[in-house]
């Protein structure tokens, strides 16, 4: 039987320790954070990491962390909030401007904005506040094969971007020798059709009035308008598309591409990286593919040949109704820095809204893609934002259905989807 | 009524053990009311109002004015009673035909009766990744078999056009539940009275006479539930077409269901008052129907006998 001094200290010891862990457990803030890119392993690994590296900087806090799929995270946050059971960080994109309409999200105001682009900081305010992390940026790119490009002795002129007759003569060619075009698929996206739609559309209008269009300030049936849509039309007609363009998906756009069964181009966001760097066997290109990045084509009787889309992808934001505003501050502040920037287009291969400079990049494939990259984009004026991020309600909802899906795969005419888009407003 | 009777019929009706009575109904009354009723009323006034994370503003009948304007939700109506209408007719009679070949032990029933009901034991998320791939415009089996019987002409994006997509779902919805259907039918065949069968073999009715003028009219009530079952089951019809076309192209094949999660879900939106609003006509829409067949059914019923 223990002493009565033994007993003493075996009970003071207990209850220092317990007491101890209490003030521990006091101490410990936990963060919740919800995120898409289940299965986008770049992201996720540098998103992943980023965490370890906070959590091991501020020992007071730990990140819980949840990853889905958008889909799915999405329909979830819609009811979390709603519920106001949502977490403390989560995924989100600029377009969701119903989460700031709704007073959802914190104010970033006081995040590091000088790490940031500036137009990416535009592209999550809201009445004159910031509210999103933007990590991922995109543009639209169109990727070809160069192997083949030269094997039906085709030349990519020095600006990267072939005229109109070029281009179609480019379809014909590859149409001739049995080869699509250009692999693309609407099967379980909203946007990816439309890309050929707005960047022909970016470049007849020019930047004003092409935001005049996506505000429905400017009509549809605008002569202009028209025009590029007859002049698409007439690509589509030649054969642009795969004929499965309808229900391919996206990640079988990219095997259809670089794979099976091959396709000349690929018009794409230059996230193209995240599914096509991965190795083969988990539907990567093919080792040393031949890939080539050129400009989408100039569209006849356009006024700014130069002027394209760029996007904010994949973006944080912290819930406006946490207890931990401060650490889900610091945590963003995490993210906003130089070596952030860079370390993101090293391990992510896709541009960032964190200021950086593809010139030191280290590693060899990125730093060829960005080579590419920055050569279609030098002299690039940007429209912010593809449509169905600047579109809501019902022109929205017809424009995915019109013009990403029936009017580029033909089973609507240009007189038909001109009346539909009118229609919406 | 002798007037003993009716005093021992009180006595009996006085003494019911209401207090236990009450405790056995009440959990499930607690599960109906939270479950059941309250969603469903709770639909009813949300759809009077803008239903907003922080704030519900009424909103009369604003919802509904727009919904009578709201074209893709008619289009939507018109998607699901196409196939609410067309897919039980499909399915019941092939079912019928079925179950009288098994009924008739033609070879190998026993492998056919398997064969034919598996499909309903298979997820619509199953059947549609299966039927996405059947009707694949390059290597789906449905267009290898045209070309192979030289009408590659008539070889098609079965899911992409918007003139055969919605045709293309009615038959995979009749493909994966004839064979319900069959074994239902089949069971109501084998419970048919042997000395009615009997009897009409010794007035020398022949196959067709029998199928006629005996079988079917015994078999109504279990053809018109089967009927009635499906055409509730098409009007709520969601699963298929969210894996296979989520509505695409241009709507031809939005139901109503596809919608409302559209608007409720997916549009850039907290509001559910609209959503509301579509879920609460298209409930009453969807009663008054059942209601109306069942009616129907019973004046039918009330003629024959």
């Amino acid at each position: 039987m223990p002493s009565n001094k033994s007993l003493t200290l075996i009970t003071t010891a207990a209850m220092a320790a317990l007491l101890a862990g209490r003030a521990e457990a006091q101490q410990l803030k936990e963060l919740t954070f919800w995120s898409h890119w289940a299965a986008e392993m770049p992201k996720r690994t540098f998103v992943e990491e980023a965490i370890k590296q906070f959590e091991a900087k501020n020992p007071g806090i730990k990140i819980k962390q949840t990853w889905y799929e958008k889909t799915a995270l999405y329909a979830g946050l819609k009811t979390a909030l709603r519920a106001g059971q949502a977490p403390d960080i989560f995924y989100a994109e600029p377009d969701q401007v119903e989460y700031m309409e709704n007073g959802f999200l914190l104010d970033l105001s006081d995040l590091n904005w000088s790490a940031v682009e500036p137009w990416a900081k535009e592209a999550w305010s809201y009445k004159g506040k910031p509210y999103g992390l933007p990590l991922e940026a995109w543009t639209v790119e169109l990727y070809y094969n160069k192997k083949t490009m030269a094997e039906l002795g085709i030349a990519i002129p020095d600006n990267l971007q072939l005229a109109p007759d070029a281009f179609l003569d480019m379809i014909k060619k590859a149409k001739a020798k049995g080869i699509t075009p250009m692999a693309l698929g609407v099967g379980d996206r909203p946007y990816p059709g439309a890309h050929l739609v707005h960047e022909a559309l970016i470049k007849k209008l020019g930047i004003d009035d092409y935001g005049s269009l996506m505000r429905g300030k400017l009509a549809w049936s605008d002569p202009r308008v028209v025009d590029t849509l007859k002049w698409l039309a007439g690509l589509t007609e030649a054969g642009l598309l795969p004929t499965t363009f309808t229900t391919l998906k996206l990640a079988e756009a990219h095997i259809y591409f670089h794979t099976n069964p091959g396709a000349l181009t690929f018009l794409n966001g230059s996230w193209y990286t995240s599914r096509a760097f991965n190795p083969p066997d988990k539907g990567g290109q093919p080792k040393d593919f031949p890939l080539g990045i050129m400009k989408f084509p100039s569209v006849p009787g356009a006024v700014c040949n130069e002027c394209r889309s760029i996007a904010i992808g994949g973006s944080y934001v912290g819930n406006a109704a946490t207890k931990h505003a401060k650490e889900v501050m610091a945590f963003f502040n995490s993210f906003a820095s130089f070596e952030m920037g860079n370390r993101w287009l090293d391990n992510v291969q896709v541009q960032t809204g964190i200021k950086s400079d593809p010139a030191k990049l280290t590693g060899p494939q990125a730093a060829d893609y960005f080579k590419m990259i920055a050569a279609t984009n030098a002299g690039a004026k940007y429209y912010f934002g593809i449509p169905i991020q600047v579109m809501t309600g019902k022109p929205k909802e017809v424009f995915i259905q019109v013009m990403n899906n029936a009017f580029p795969a033909g089973t609507i005419s240009v007189e038909d989807a001109v009346k539909q888009m009118t229609a919406a407003y | 009524m002798p007037a003993g009777h009716q005093q021992t019929s009180q006595a009996g009706v006085l003494s019911r053990p209401w207090g236990t009575i009450g405790v056995f109904l009440l959990p499930s009354l607690i599960i109906y009311a939270a479950f059941t009723a309250y969603p469903a009323l709770r639909t009813i006034w949300n759809s009077f109002h803008r239903v907003l994370p922080r704030a519900d503003e009424a909103v009369g009948l604003a919802n509904y004015a727009e919904l009578m304007r709201d074209d893709i939700f008619w289009r939507s109506v018109r998607n699901t009673i196409t196939w609410a209408c067309t897919s039980p007719l499909i399915e019941v009679s092939l079912a019928l035909l079925l179950a009288l070949a098994l009924y008739a032990k033609v070879p190998g029933a026993r492998f056919f009766r398997i064969a034919w009901f598996t499909p309903v034991l298979m997820s619509y998320v199953v059947v549609g990744i299966l039927w996405l791939w059947i009707y694949n415009f390059d290597w789906g089996p449905v267009n290898v078999a045209l070309r192979a019987l030289g009408l590659g002409s008539w070889a098609k994006a079965w899911l992409g056009d918007p003139k055969t997509a919605l045709p293309s779902l009615i038959f995979v919805t009749s493909w994966m539940w004839v064979g319900f259907n069959m074994v239902v039918l089949l069971a109501a065949l084998h419970s048919l009275p042997r000395e009615v069968l009997e009897a009409a073999e010794l007035d020398n009715c022949g196959w067709g006479g029998k199928l006629a003028y005996v079988i079917l009219p015994l078999l109504r009530a279990t053809l018109l539930n089967l009927v009635v079952l499906s055409f509730i089951g098409k009007m709520k019809i969601f699963d298929l077409v969210w894996i296979t076309t989520k509505g695409n192209p241009l709507w031809a094949t939005e139901t109503v269901s596809t919608y409302v999660y559209k608007r409720a879900f997916e549009w850039t939106t907290f509001d559910l008052g609209y959503p509301s609003t579509i879920a609460a006509l298209w409930f009453v829409i969807v009663l008054a129907a059942v209601l109306t067949l069942t009616w129907i059914f019973r004046l039918r019923e009330k003629l024959e006998y």
